[in-house]
């Protein structure tokens, strides 16, 4: 699960940083003025980091969602229009004047297609899966349509929640669908 | 002679209401049948060898448009402009345009004829075909035309059809479209993804970004112009400030 | 005599933080409590308290920051006392506009307000005009600020020296001292997010009053937005930082940090990369295009990881096997800068696209941002109160009653943010006045939350009674 793995590399990042400044402070306590401070090869450090940085940026940039699944043909495209305060699902596009939703079904183990907008202020799409993650997500910005693209690998009921602040009912913004 | 003026008004209005309503009707139908597989129809191809339908889109995406050859309306002049604003365009993304009728009285010979008026006969590029199961055609990409008997016409929208080479619709446009919509359209049959689109009717007066459909890049609009503004007025200020403080220094230690 | 005026108007922005810090810390304990069941608060209350608490702590953090490093800049080129009394006048009518609105006009739009929330009216009719003018006032008061700052910088230093050009050379003439190249590369971040506040005002101004003829782009706004908020929520810990490099050497008796080669460059970098790092807000609006994203990303890392590496490895050098002079404010600076990386590591991760897609408006982001403000930016500014109120009086904290102000600083900050960190991690929404049943660990965090928060409150008391006295003896020296 990705959310484990960055709250371990956090910990881990953090536990590093109060070694190290823990560190640092016990040696200020018990020093002498004589001592020499070994501190002096800066250049390596910067560079250091700097690759690591580098490496960090460029294995994960392309792991960028926008263009997942670009190049697959979806098998469902479902509309979504987000309104205060709820969502509306829909196989056909949804009229703006009149918005209306139904059911939604998806198929297991295909691409589908979100086509998610709002029509009144912004709005978040985020789906949770059965065990609760947050697996996807998008905006919902009114005057324009973002397509998200999901393969849905298990069969189940998913949760979608509003994941931009919209209003006073924003907690309980929210609907849902399955996948068989 | 006010008066007229008002009702001129009230008539505007009412029209520009009227075509609202018709645009966004129209871009619901445009959403219907999107990623659904078009029917697989054998076709009686002018001038060629009879084909079915999946022989032709596995060659090149299609774009498929649906007339009948005795239409007083809309066929001619939507003919007409589609072939106008491909005329000039590049290889770039490859396509084909196949005119199927959906009129059982139109035949073999009355698409060729067809082909002749608009000087299309001999273009590679253009296909036109008759096929015995329209239906099923209009079916698969939710095209209903309406016979009315009194004129003895159908009465249809202008539809285009994008196919990719799978078969299945990837965007469909109503009406007389300009440039841009079309290029949208063939950038869609090539599988070209755009992570976001427009809705039609909203202010785009300050806009970030139009998306240029050719090359599928987004093109800077005027809105970028108030992002960049205030780091363009603070760099002035700086060179301003520093220019203007320097010199009344100098001046101080002239008249010193 | 000038030089008391600065001291007097210091006193009163030093009050001033002090108490809206805590009036915000205990709506922010409110709205912990209330998510964790054990209040019972109606949404609106909560958001408007949210709103408040969100826009307070920018804000007074903000001004915090200015304020020292105003007292400070003294030091180097004299600044103008108008502009400092234009701009706490003007703060403390914003503020208390920005007040009224929220608990009275219930105006509860979340702190950052995205457009077209604000004009969609869910409050009192009179909020949404008074929130925008207040906005206003605040944005042209702090723009006088910063404007007038830097102009006496540049009386002193050409651009060039100013951003330590020079330094890229051996052997430069004119040496900057660091606190003048942080504070100008910072000012400018500081004029130009500001102008960008005054274009979205513009903006909203123009729609609220064109009855719906005029109607703004969605992605326009949130960019101007963003450009704002994020931009001057990141500049306000660079003001911190700024004081750090003034005070860290000095008030541990050690000889001055001096600009080197790597310093200018890092901060340089910051200068040029913070314009674009607030595109990681937008990661999730697909109509941004992949290239700005892509920007966003590689921004974030530039505008923050050069100058955080040359700042903690400045520290690290002057503290590692050096007998210095701990005391309560270079303490403060210590675990600041600390809690600052440790937040800085929470940000970098979420600031990472394909991170953000499971991160984005959890409780992640309160929790790193939170990090660096709870556990940073304030104890830098503490650090700054502190010393400057100490400065005019004789009578310190002991040292054993610093050791206690600190452990409960640090423990209490800790469970605090810790909660939001496995909250984040367990995919719980951020901004979520009361929580789906689904989320079961969420209840329980939140109190645990609280409950930790209540224990940082506790120095945070200590200090402001410490530090207010002080200060108010200060204000009402006649002479001295
Ligand atoms: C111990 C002290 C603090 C407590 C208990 C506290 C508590 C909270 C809570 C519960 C939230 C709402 C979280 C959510 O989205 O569910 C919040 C939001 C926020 N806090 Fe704090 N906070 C504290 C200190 C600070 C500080 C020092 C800052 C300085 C910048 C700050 C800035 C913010 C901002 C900007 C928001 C976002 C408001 C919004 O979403 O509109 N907080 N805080
Ligand atoms: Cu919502």
């Amino acid at each position: 699960m990705q959310q484990s793995s960055i709250l371990l590399l956090f910990f881990f990042l953090m536990g590093i940083a109060l070694i190290v400044f823990t560190y640092v402070y016990l040696s200020s306590k018990k020093a002498d003025q004589g001592m020499t401070n070994p501190l002096k090869k800066r250049f390596w450090f910067f560079l250091i980091l700097t690759v690591m940085m580098g490496i960090f940026a460029s294995v994960t940039i392309p792991k960028s969602p926008y263009f997942a699944f670009a190049d697959k043909t979806p098998a469902k495209v479902i509309h979504v229009a987000a309104m205060q305060f709820s969502f509306f699902l829909s196989e056909n596009a949804i009229d703006p004047e009149k918005p209306s939703g139904q059911q939604i079904e998806l198929p297991v183990d295909e691409v589908v297609e979100f086509r998610v907008t709002s029509l009144d202020v912004n709005h978040g799409f985020a789906i949770y899966d059965e065990s609760n993650r947050l697996i996807t997500q998008t905006q919902a910005m009114p005057g324009y349509v973002n397509r998200l693209r999901y393969q849905f690998d298990e069969p189940g009921k998913y949760n979608i929640l509003c994941l931009e602040y919209c209003g006073m009912a924003h907690q309980v913004m929210r609907s849902s669908f399955t996948v068989k | 002679m006010s008066k007229n003026i008002v009702f001129l008004f009230l008539l505007i209005i009412g029209f520009c209401n009227f075509a609202e309503a018709q645009t966004t009707s129209n871009a619901l139908k445009e959403e219907t049948n999107i990623y659904e597989k078009v029917f697989d129809v054998p076709l009686q191809v002018v001038d060629r060898q009879s084909a079915s339908f999946d022989e032709l889109y596995a060659q090149k995406p299609v774009i498929l448009a649906l007339i009948f050859t005795r239409c007083t309306g809309i066929c001619n002049p939507f003919l007409v402009k589609l072939k106008e604003n491909l005329q000039f365009k590049t290889q770039e993304n490859p396509f084909q345009v196949l005119v199927v009728s959906f009129d059982s009285r139109d035949g073999i010979s009355d698409m060729r004829r067809l082909a002749q008026n608009l000087g299309l006969e001999d273009n590679k590029q253009w296909t036109f075909a008759t096929t015995d199961s329209i239906s099923r055609l209009n079916q698969s990409v939710g095209f209903e035309p309406i016979w009315d008997s009194l004129r003895q016409q159908f009465d249809h929208d202008a539809l285009l059809v994008g196919i990719n080479k799978e078969g299945y619709i990837t965007k469909k446009l109503i009406g007389l479209r300009e440039q841009a919509d079309l290029e949208l359209l063939i950038g869609s049959v090539n599988n070209i993804f755009s992570p976001t689109y427009r809705l039609p009717n909203q202010n785009s007066l300050f806009s970030c970004f139009n998306y240029d459909p050719v090359t599928g890049k987004n093109t800077p609009g005027l809105g970028l112009l108030f992002l960049a503004l205030p780091a363009v007025l603070t760099t002035l200020l700086l060179v301003f400030i520093s220019y203007f403080v320097r010199r009344s220094r100098q001046k101080r230690v002239q008249l010193n | 005599m000038e030089s008391i005026k600065i001291r007097k108007i210091t006193s009163i922005w030093i009050i001033t933080v002090l108490t809206l810090f805590v009036a915000s810390i205990v709506l922010g304990i409110l709205m912990r409590l209330n998510q964790g069941g054990v209040l019972q608060q109606t949404p609106i209350t909560f958001y408007s308290n949210m709103t408040i608490h969100g826009i307070t702590m920018i804000g007074i953090w903000f001004v915090a920051g200015m304020a020292g490093i105003n007292y400070l800049m003294e030091r180097y080129v004299k600044t103008s006392y108008t502009a400092n009394l234009i701009a706490l006048i003007l703060t403390v009518i914003g503020v208390l506009l920005l007040w009224a609105v929220t608990l009275i006009g219930k105006f509860h739009t979340a702190w950052t307000f995205l457009y077209p929330l604000p004009l969609k009216v869910m409050w009192a009719k009179w909020a949404t005009p008074t929130f925008l003018v207040a906005m206003s006032i605040l944005s042209v008061g702090w723009l006088i600020w910063g404007i007038s700052m830097m102009t006496q910088v540049l009386k002193k230093y050409s651009i060039a020296q100013a951003f330590a050009w020079q330094h890229f050379k051996k052997d430069p003439e004119v040496k900057t001292p660091p606190f003048i190249l942080i504070s100008m590369i910072t000012l400018v971040g500081v004029i130009t997010c500001l102008f960008v506040a005054v274009v979205l005002m513009a903006l909203y101004f123009a729609e609220y009053f064109s009855g719906g003829s005029f109607v703004n782009d969605a992605l326009l706004m949130k960019n101007l937005t963003y450009f704002f908020g994020h931009t001057i929520a990141n500049e306000m810990l660079y003001l911190g930082l700024a004081v750090i490099y003034e005070l860290f050497a000095e008030v541990g008796g050690r000889p001055k940090w001096k600009t080197t080669w790597y310093v200018a460059l890092a901060w340089n970098f910051t200068l040029i990369f913070i314009l674009t790092a607030f595109f990681h807000h937008l990661y999730m609006d697909f109509v941004q295009p992949e290239g700005f994203q892509i920007v966003g990303q590689l921004a974030s890392y530039l505008a923050s990881l050069p100058a955080a590496a040359v700042t903690v490895f400045s520290v690290w050098v002057a503290v590692y096997r050096v007998k210095i002079k701990w005391t309560l404010t270079n303490l403060l600076f210590f675990i600041g800068v600390a809690g600052w990386v440790i937040g800085g590591f929470g940000a970098v991760i979420d600031a990472t696209i394909s991170n953000n897609i499971v991160l984005h408006n959890t409780l992640w982001v309160p929790a790193h941002f939170h990090t660096y403000n709870v556990m940073g930016n304030v104890l830098f500014s503490l650090g700054f109160f502190y010393w400057f109120s100490i400065q005019f009086t004789d009578k310190l904290v002991s040292e054993r009653f610093s050791k206690l102000i600190l452990s409960l600083l640090i423990i209490g900050g800790a469970g605090f943010l810790l909660a939001f960190y496995i909250g984040g991690a367990d995919s719980i929404p951020r901004r979520f006045s009361n929580y789906p049943a689904e989320f079961t660990s969420a209840k329980f965090l939140a109190n645990f939350g609280a409950a930790f928060a209540t224990i940082y409150l506790i120095p945070i008391l200590i200090l402001f009674y410490n530090i207010t006295k002080r200060c108010l003896k200060i204000l009402f020296s006649s002479s001295s």
